[in-house]
């Protein structure tokens, strides 16, 4: 067999650098990747886009005053259906690979494991990132494009942080997706959880709390504590935290996910 | 050097492997066999840190595999045939296998056409044939140039050509000094490639052995003979206390004599000789023996279970 040249311990070390490249492969070298976060960046935009013409329009019919908050809202309200993509995507980071198999590859590859999900984490990061940030961006300057002269402006008051908090989140809900993977390492039942703990239970219990249980509690899920990222006021229907304790609180969640996946990982047969 | 010491996996209450402790050394090709279900598999995942043991040890050049710091550059392993995504190319697959250890992407293409899969590199591997995944997986094990190669069934799927190369391949392995476990259930198969066997069942070691030895512990294997004085042949041996059938005229089935002692004894006698073949079937004879318990002992707790 041909050789492969050594020149001494340490040549082929595996290094974290190293497996993020492997990861980073992994993610560009399937062209679904591509396709799912365009496909989902062109949507969101678009929704920002109609949600702008609505809110112009209710401005002009007096039902609306016109205000940064309401701006903010108009420009982020698709931004829901973003996040689920990227959070099914980081999803299917991890659970992909149990159902190819690959996992077994990976993990002999990288037998200490756990680079393996910090490597994909920083890949996730890295990809859904600058499109979040892009979608973010369009999705507010299309939405005041759309509203008409009342828009708000990029330079407005607390515009910069709302349009940071609107690309965090599905950041943040794509490395959610990927700890859920790590955890159930099957497709459906982790895209299930994901969809339940992010967007179905928010929704039960709007509905099945009392109001001042609802205001104490509902503030903390994760889909809540993320709008309170991209929101600058204004009358809503639920109580949301400062965005400093926000990105806190997503924060936690994201840190609980993964290191569960990690735990996991670490002690389970491959 | 793999080295299993008093290895055991309990899954709840099923015992997979059971105080298994065997070496496989450097410069051999080491078959690993059993019936199917014995526990070969889960051995091997062991070996590469797949599955943690329950207690004992499994250790690659004196340690565990997890804790080698270029741990592809120790031991290659398949283990199933399909452990790639399904919309990546070959060559992508490898090359982010080879990534982790800052193998370049040159080595990627050299392993691909060891393989013959140089062609197809650029192709999703979705499309692959049971024999093409198989080459693939083949790719994988050997992308870090490894002192040790674990095969699972590597022959699985190929056709013959395939089958031929694999042989070929593992014999030229174990010649570069490497170490080769092989696993297989077949005795046919191993008694082709291997020089040392491991024989397990039910979890449990029941040989370690080489072919030789495996012959010479079920006796002395029978020796097809085939010769004009079949008849003067047939006396001479019989009273030289050999057990001598004839199935067609010409051709005997001689036991108790090896295939040198005929000879000699012919030659004495001056009689001539077409044929004088040892019989492989005493091998596989030897193993169905050896694992024959062991088959029995899970045939019927499947009775029982169903």
């Amino acid at each position: 067999m041909t050789t492969l040249a050594d020149h001494g311990p340490g040549e082929y070390r595996v290094t974290m650098r190293r497996v993020v490249r492997s990861e980073w492969t992994k993610l560009r070298s399937v062209r679904s990747t591509w396709i799912v976060l365009a496909a989902a960046a062109l949507l969101t935009v678009g929704l920002a886009a109609a949600f702008g013409y609505g809110y112009g329009q209710q401005i002009h019919s007096g039902a609306v005053q016109p205000s940064t908050a309401e701006a903010a809202k108009a420009a982020f309200l698709g931004l829901d259906l973003f996040a689920l993509v990227t959070g099914v995507f980081g999803v299917m980071r991890m659970t992909g690979e149990y159902g190819s198999g690959l996992i077994r590859a990976s993990l002999v590859a990288v037998p200490r494991r756990l680079p393996v999900l910090w490597a994909k984490a920083l890949a996730l990061a890295a990809v859904t990132a600058p499109v979040a940030v892009a979608v973010s961006v369009a999705s507010f300057l299309i939405s005041q494009a759309f509203a008409g002269s009342h828009g708000a402006g990029l330079g407005d008051p607390g515009v910069p942080r709302a349009i940071l908090g609107a690309a965090a989140y599905p950041v943040a809900a794509g490395l959610l997706g990927l700890g859920i993977g790590a955890i159930l390492r099957h497709t459906a039942a982790a895209i299930t959880v994901f969809v339940a703990t992010l967007m179905v239970i928010t929704a039960v219990l709007e509905a099945a709390l009392s109001q001042p249980v609802q205001d104490a509690v509902v503030k903390y899920l994760p889909v809540v504590a993320a709008q309170a990222l991209y929101n600058l006021g204004g009358a809503g229907p639920v109580k949301l935290l400062a965005p400093g304790v926000a990105a806190v609180v997503l924060a936690g969640y994201v840190t609980v996910l993964l290191a569960g996946g990690a735990a996991l990982l670490q002690r389970r047969d491959g | 050097m793999i080295e299993i010491q008093e290895l055991t996996k309990r899954y709840g209450t099923t015992v997979a492997v059971d105080g298994l402790s065997f070496a496989v050394r450097p410069g051999h090709v080491t078959g690993f066999l059993g019936p199917n279900g014995a526990g070969k598999s889960t051995t091997m995942r062991m070996i590469v840190g797949l599955d943690h043991p329950t207690a004992g040890t499994a250790t690659v050049a004196g340690r565990p595999y997890r804790e080698h710091a270029a741990p592809l550059r120790q031991v290659g392993a398949l283990l199933e045939a399909k452990t790639f995504h399904k919309a990546r190319s070959a060559r992508d697959h490898l090359l982010a296998l080879a990534q982790t250890h800052g193998i370049p992407v040159t080595r990627v293409d050299v392993v691909l056409a060891m393989v013959g899969l140089e062609e197809v590199g650029r192709r999703r591997a979705g499309g692959f044939s049971l024999g093409m995944a198989q080459r693939l997986g083949i790719a994988a094990a050997l992308l870090g140039d490894p002192a040790a190669v674990v095969l699972d069934e590597p022959v699985n799927g190929l056709d013959p050509d395939g089958v031929l190369w694999v042989r070929g391949l593992l014999k030229s392995l174990a010649a570069q000094g490497r170490t080769v476990l092989v696993s297989s259930h077949l005795m046919s198969e191993m008694a082709l490639t291997a020089d040392r066997l491991v024989i397990i069942g039910r979890g449990r070691l029941l040989a370690d052995t080489s072919i030789g030895e495996l012959i010479a512990r079920a006796g002395v294997g029978s020796v097809l003979v085939r010769s004009p004085h079949a008849t003067d042949l047939r006396d001479l041996l019989v009273g030289e206390g050999a057990t001598v059938t004839s199935a067609e005229p010409g051709t005997l089935q001689v036991d108790g004599l090896t295939a040198e002692a005929i000879a000699g004894l012919a030659v004495d006698r001056g009689l001539a000789v077409h044929e004088l073949t040892p019989q492989r079937a005493s091998l596989e004879q030897a193993y169905m023996q050896l694992t024959r318990d062991a088959v029995q002992y899970r045939d019927q707790e499947r009775v029982m279970s169903s």
